[in-house]
């Protein structure tokens, strides 16, 4: 495997461990193809932000660790290295709950994406100027306090402030939380442009498996650190178990993938 | 009216002793909004730098190197406590690193004394205690010198860092630490760094204050409890907030003296001592998060 390789990212057979005793996965491969958008799905609990901070080595300070398996980033093992060692690599985590630095302005958020890169201040301004670009209504937010602006632009905030450190790719751990319909199509949108005209590619983790598949290429559908079910976006959307577990559309009483498993083989 | 100059020249030289409670409370709060941690060894810290500086001054060296000398110890001090401290304790829980500041103070002290002794010795900077006869002239007040120039020294290092935090690209770092460090790791901020700085800045803060400190009572042990004078502050101002310990500092300094002056007598002087302990139960009970405590935001 290299860098040229057609996928970014290649998980193989991961498996994760918090505190030396909780298995939180158990058996996780994926890839991610170079400038893609890929769905990583499933319910509460499943699995799906202990992936992303495997990936992005948030995991070490939570006590969480990969015992099993491999991780390959754009030709390079994932082992050893630490936050920053992936940011520079190009890696950048946008983690749950979108955690903005609340005291600082919205543009001093954004401005300490850029920490991992030497840049001069006008260097700096060229790229804000790009970011507000993408992230129109923060320009007029820009000496807000983080702290008290409102969740979609919370979300923005952290989205721009992950695209100041010029990112190959992008692991977006459920950005619709919390948010009203309309909000979520609107950073979705901006998540699709910043794949398109950047290059981004991304792992998005969600809950909401509709919307999420409406603006991925790919998905995987995770349960108790399994991987349950992979395929294209449009496969998934239209396979009929999906469509019951996932999207609301129930016949019957069936509640996960397990218990589908056991019934049909039964 | 000589009532009233009187007045002012006690509020004043409270004010004047206010700054240097500034300035240990500073170095509190870098260590504060770094680690969340109530940094048990900075009492410590002021001791040990002091008693360096001295004891470089003793082995010959002049003021200047000796101080240089003495801030490149601070340096390393903030080094070791980085690698063999904070390092093997990160991700562990507020209580944990705050038994390890506990125990770094003990190191400390402990390596101070067998370093360089137990016994007081003067430290003189060369700026006496006693009143400048040009404000006397002008102003009808009498200032000490010394506390002129402690006042002015400690407000400059205050407003030094101030400006860094507030300017710069590792000050806009410490903030974003300060606020959410897993939030900063994530997007590549390298916490073991801005350790590193805030420790190093704590350790020269608590330099100047040890000679500040030093200079007017000698540099001796009694500076360790240093650290219980900067909590009625740090509870005025709060623990995390540089104005706040600039602020705090004065209230405590001018309130102090004020007392001291005017009610003192009535309770057989001493006032000194615990009056900045009632006015921070004050606080405590009616804005229990300081003057500039940072009012936790709450993420919607
Ligand atoms: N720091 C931790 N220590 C111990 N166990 C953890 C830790 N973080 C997560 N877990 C456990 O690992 C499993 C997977 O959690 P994870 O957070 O990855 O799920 P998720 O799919 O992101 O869920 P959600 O949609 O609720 O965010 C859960 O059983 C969870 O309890
Ligand atoms: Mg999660």
């Amino acid at each position: 495997m290299n860098a040229n390789s057609d996928n970014i990212l290649e998980i193989d057979a991961v498996e994760v461990v918090y505190g030396g005793v909780i298995a939180a996965l158990h058996d996780v491969s994926l890839n991610v193809p170079r400038g893609k958008v890929v769905a990583l799905l499933g319910g509460n609990g499943a699995g799906k932000s202990t992936t992303l901070k495997a990936i992005s080595t948030m995991l070490a300070a939570e006590q969480g660790k990969v015992t099993r398996g491999s991780i390959t980033y754009d030709g390079t093992r994932v082992k050893d290295q630490n936050p920053t060692d992936m940011v520079r690599l190009g890696m950048v985590q946008v983690l749950e709950g979108r955690r903005c630095f609340g005291h600082l302005t919205v543009e001093e958020n954004i401005i300490a994406g850029a920490y991992s890169r030497k840049l001069s201040k006008s260097d700096i301004n060229d790229e804000l100027e790009k970011v507000y670009g993408y992230f129109k209504p923060l320009r007029d937010k820009r000496k807000s306090q983080a702290g008290f602006t409102s969740g979609g632009e919370q979300q923005m905030v952290a989205v721009a402030r992950a695209m100041m450190a010029k990112p190959k790719m992008l692991l977006l751990d459920e950005p619709s939380m919390g948010l009203a319909p309309q909000l979520v199509a609107e950073i979705f949108n901006i998540v699709n442009e910043l794949n398109e005209k950047e290059g981004v590619s991304i792992l998005l983790a969600e809950q909401n498996t509709n919307v999420a598949l409406r603006n991925a290429d790919y998905g995987y559908i995770i349960e108790t650190g399994h991987v349950m079910l992979h395929g294209t976006a449009g496969d998934l959307l239209h396979d009929e178990k999906v469509k019951e577990l996932y999207l609301g559309i129930s016949k019957s009483g069936r509640k996960n993938f397990r218990d589908v498993l056991r019934e049909e083989s039964a | 009216m000589t009532e009233f100059l009187f007045f002012i020249e006690v509020v004043v030289s409270g004010l004047l002793a206010g700054t240097m409670y500034s300035l240990v409370a500073l170095g509190f709060v870098l260590i504060y909004k770094a680690s969340s941690t109530f940094n048990f060894a900075q009492g410590a810290m002021v001791f040990f730098a002091v008693l360096a500086f001295v004891g470089f001054m003793e082995l010959g060296l002049p003021f200047i190197p000796a101080f240089f000398v003495a801030v490149l110890l601070m340096f390393f001090v903030g080094f070791c406590t980085e690698r063999l401290v904070l390092k093997p304790l990160i991700s562990q829980s507020e209580d944990t690193l705050l038994m390890a500041t506990i125990g770094l103070g003990f190191v400390l002290e402990g390596l101070a004394q067998a370093a360089w002794g137990v016994e007081v010795r003067r430290l003189d900077l060369g700026i006496g205690d006693f009143p400048i006869q040009w404000i006397i002239d002008t102003a009808g007040l009498f200032i000490s010198a010394l506390d002129l120039t402690a006042s002015l020294v400690a407000g400059i290092l205050i407003i030094g860092l101030a400006l860094l935090f507030k300017y710069t690209k590792m000050g806009l770092g410490l903030r974003a630490v300060a606020d959410d460090p897993g939030a900063a790791s994530s997007i590549g901020i390298p916490l073991n760094n801005i350790m590193l700085v805030v420790w190093s800045a704590a350790g020269v803060v608590a330099l100047v204050a040890g000679m500040m400190w030093g200079a007017r009572a000698g540099v001796q042990f009694a500076l360790v409890d240093l650290a219980l004078k900067a909590l009625p502050v740090l509870i005025i101002g709060g623990f995390s907030s540089i104005p706040g310990a600039i602020v705090g500092g004065l209230i405590i300094g001018a309130t102090e003296k004020v007392l001291e002056v005017y009610i003192g007598p009535f309770f057989g002087g001493a006032i000194e001592g615990w009056a900045p302990y009632v006015l921070a139960i004050f606080f405590l009970l009616y804005r229990p998060e300081g003057l500039f405590g940072e009012k936790i935001i709450r993420r919607v």
